[in-house]
């Protein structure tokens, strides 16, 4: 049983090593998001570089910095120069960046996006050496307005090394929560004012509360990593980045409300996030921070991992207890409150992956310290991810209270060249749509990313995924999906949800096939109403992205409905591919087409088969200047004659 | 008297469940370790599908005996979760991403295209078994947007164009 202060010397030592390497050292980020665009064909490349060439460096697998845009990334710290980040980094560009680093100067100029000084130090520094004119990536637009304390080792550290991360402090906040009282720790997370990341946004030291005042003496910690909102991927970040954090936070909480053992429930779709979560714990028990007698407290606590399935309801926190009991992952009806009887009918409390993150930290450098950056109503830092029409897609951290402007425009870069903002989902399929006004607001901030906010508005910042659309893309299309999402998630128990979700869905898709009638709207807006009386959330909420619709898009819709047009063309049922202009590109559309709709007559002229067409555009990628979506309402145009090309 | 008939009460889909001896021992092997003690079932249908690729119904009987549950149970737990297989992998599996972010950018016109080349609609196989397209959930991989997967290998950000020629190579291969 080592006691603190003993793993902190031991972490020190291999530490030392890594934050002042003798020979170069390459960090490698291998994440979900870093192996979708061949990671693992850029490490092996670069091994095999290494290698052949007899040079000495060390390689080490970190998770992914957020930067999921810039992936395949690795960042190497040549002795005397600071870290050098590159990105984009295909196995075809190590032979060059090995060439650079290795026996050029240093640097690799070309793939550098930025420079990493040491901590407190400027990158002035460096002005001499071979870093010169690389920017430090703390200016870089994707980072500039974060504020990283959960993320602060993710892409620094090797993710289940447990020195490493002792090193940064880690298991400190477990030693110092282990000397205090119960209650004295539940008063810790209370002042801190942190609140459940997962979406309610509800008091945890509160909620601590509950389950300290439980009966026990059995009683369970849970932690929700089923993070199922499509376009949310901050947990996942996390899991594969820093599993500590979330071992250390389920601990704390162990021992300020009596529970001594946990479950980390993770979606299916995290297998790498599964893989290093497992392996975190299993290092943890092997140094006795999980197990008996923790650092000699006599408090026990030990965790293990159940990977879900593939099911969306197991998010809400009745159908994951009851996804764990070995049955369907039906929510239930509450109360009971899983504080009184949850996972096996024992007290139990379920909080999101990083609420218990934050924990260490609050424990470690206090509640005040904690809670110095945020804003009035909430305090700390809140992971978001980016996804749809941006620039720049990833993983950011932020202080609560930052204007959601500031991710979408200057982090993710803002829509492609020539698009503009439509709307940001915010959260999931159940939590609403944003338009564009209430993020840009001339002469103002706009929407603020807390809590607040997104409830006046009837809707939920949800957990941290945010999915930005721009004016290419229907609002109706993006709501039909949440409403099939909705239904086909549904655990079918109440006919108030699965006989509701179906019923939006028809609406839906008719109005998107040209056969709306006016009177939909009420028809939705009933639903709306009807379904607010679901047993659980999930039925709850499945018409707020609908509502929002109403609300906030009311002319497009009817535009789908009283005119048959769908300003997007995106609505398959609303419009036709045409040949409208000949050109030599006709032929290889033709070829491309999958059903072969695009016929060519005797005189060489082309026209498309609307039985066969299935509006997949294919043919019009190849052949721009020649095929045109057009309206369904719209009278057949005149083919134009090529245009003679010199 | 097999392991299948044990539970064969009023719950019966058990009459149902064609006995297979290999794959059952096969099942048991995956579990020959796995002491169920609550929060087991769906570690017991994980390993069972990394050993065969899915969870046979010839299986259910005996998942019931070690779980001290009823067939229906197990069958009913089987079927709630959409990543729970009862059908042997496909030799070519493709996957299509559903998210939001790959709808955005497109990917319903990819799904038209799989649809088309393949003659078979998501979440079914072609009719030799040879290529299976299946409808998954959004894994965050989002800067790839509209992707797909095939035999768990991402692909993206992936046009109409390239999809077909993807599709149509598939088709190919599968022939050969």
């Amino acid at each position: 049983m080592p006691a603190y202060e003993d793993l902190q010397r031991a972490a020190q030592e291999v530490w030392a090593a890594i934050e002042e390497p003798q020979r170069p050292l390459v960090r490698v980020a291998i994440g979900s998001c870093s192996l979708a665009v061949g990671a693992a064909e850029t490490l092996e490349a670069l091994k095999k570089a290494l290698a052949e060439q007899r040079l000495a460096a060390d390689i080490m697998i970190v998770g992914c910095p957020g930067l999921c845009f810039a992936e395949p990334l690795l960042d190497i710290h040549v002795p005397g120069l600071p870290r050098i980040v590159y990105g984009n980094v295909s196995a075809e560009d190590v032979p060059e960046l090995v060439n650079d680093v290795f026996h050029g100067d240093g640097v690799c100029k070309r793939l550098a996006i930025g420079a990493i000084p040491k901590q407190g130090e400027s990158i002035i520094r460096y002005i001499q050496t071979a870093a010169a004119g690389i920017p430090d990536i703390h200016s870089h637009e994707w980072m500039s307005i974060q504020e990283t304390r959960l993320m602060a080792s993710c892409g620094v550290i090797d993710p289940v090394d447990l020195e490493h991360y002792v090193a940064r402090g880690g298991y400190e906040g477990l030693a110092k929560t282990v000397t205090m009282t119960d209650e004295q720790v539940i008063q810790q997370i209370s002042d801190s004012a942190l609140t459940g990341r997962g979406g309610a946004a509800f008091p945890t030291g509160r909620k601590w509360d509950f389950l300290r005042g439980a009966p026990g003496p059995v009683k369970y910690m849970v932690c929700n990593a089923d993070e199922g909102d499509p376009g949310s991927f901050v947990n996942r970040n996390l899991m594969e980045g820093d599993p500590h954090g979330i071992i250390e936070g389920m601990a704390i909480g162990g021992y300020a409300t009596g529970a001594s053992y946990g479950y980390i429930y993770i979606r299916e779709e995290y297998p790498l996030a599964a893989e290093r979560v497992e392996a975190a714990i299993k290092r943890a028990r092997e140094r006795g921070l999980l197990g008996e007698n923790i650092f000699g407290s006599g408090f026990s606590f030990d965790l293990e991992v159940v990977r879900g399935a593939g099911s969306y309801v197991c998010g809400e926190e009745t159908g994951l207890i009851a996804s764990i009991e070995d049955i369907r992952g039906m929510p239930k009806i509450r109360p009971p409150f899983p504080a009184q009887a949850g996972v096996f009918g024992k007290p139990t409390n379920v909080n999101n992956v990083e609420s218990y993150a934050n924990a260490p930290l609050i424990m470690r450098r206090g509640p005040r310290w904690w809670a110095s950056v945020g804003s009035e109503s909430q305090k700390g830092t809140k992971m978001f991810s980016l996804s749809g029409q941006l620039r720049r897609v990833g993983v950011l951290e932020v202080p609560m209270g930052t204007p959601m402007r500031d991710l979408i425009q200057t982090a993710g870069g803002g829509v492609p060249p020539g698009r503009s903002l439509k709307t940001v989902q915010p959260g999931g399929p159940l939590s609403g749509i944003i338009p564009a006004a209430d993020v840009i607001v001339p002469g103002g901030v706009g929407i603020l990313l807390e809590p607040d906010p997104f409830r006046e508005r009837g809707m939920f910042m949800g957990s941290g995924g945010l999915v930005v659309m721009d004016d290419s893309n229907c609002i109706l299309e993006l709501c039909k999906y949440f409403e099939w999402f909705a239904e086909t998630e549904s655990c079918g128990r109440c006919t108030t949800c699965f006989a509701g979700t179906r019923r939006l869905v028809e609406i839906l898709n008719r109005i998107s096939e040209g056969e709306g009638r006016e009177s939909d709207l009420q028809l939705i807006e009933l639903l709306g109403e009807t379904m607010r009386n679901a047993n659980c959330v999930h039925g709850q909420a499945a018409p707020t992205s609908v509502n929002s619709m109403l609300r906030f898009f009311r002319e497009e819709l009817m535009e789908h409905i009283q005119n048959k047009r769908c300003p997007a063309q995106a609505c398959a049922g609303l419009i036709r591919y045409e040949v409208r202009r000949l050109s030599d590109r006709l032929e290889q559309a033709g070829n491309i087409c999958p059903t072969g709709a695009i016929v060519r007559e005797p005189d060489s002229t082309y026209y498309i088969d609307q039985k066969l067409c299935i509006k997949c555009d294919a043919c019009r990628e190849i052949a721009p200047e020649s095929i045109e979506v057009v309206d369904i309402t719209q009278p057949e145009s005149v083919v134009e004659p090529a245009a003679v090309s010199e | 008297m097999g392991l299948s008939t044990r539970h064969s009460s009023r719950f019966t889909p058990v009459d149902f469940i064609e006995e297979n001896a290999e794959l059952l021992a096969r099942v048991q092997q995956a579990l020959s370790d796995l002491a169920p003690d609550g929060a087991d079932l769906l570690k017991a249908f994980h390993r069972i599908q990394s050993e065969l690729g899915y969870v046979p119904k010839a299986a259910i009987p005996y998942l019931a005996s070690r779980f001290k549950t009823t067939p229906a149970d197990i069958y009913g737990a089987i079927s709630f979760y959409s990543e729970v297989h009862t059908e042997p992998p496909p030799r070519i599996l493709v996957e299509w991403c559903s998210g939001p972010a790959c709808l955005l950018k497109g990917s319903l016109r990819i799904r038209r295209v799989l649809e088309a080349v393949f003659g078979c609609v998501m979440g079914e196989t072609t009719s030799d078994n040879g290529i299976g397209l299946r409808l998954v959930q959004c894994d965050g991989t989002c800067h790839i947007a509209p992707q797909i997967r095939v035999d768990h290998d991402y692909i993206g950000p992936m046009s109409a164009p390239q999809a077909v020629q993807l599709a149509r190579e598939l088709k190919a291969r599968n022939l050969v």
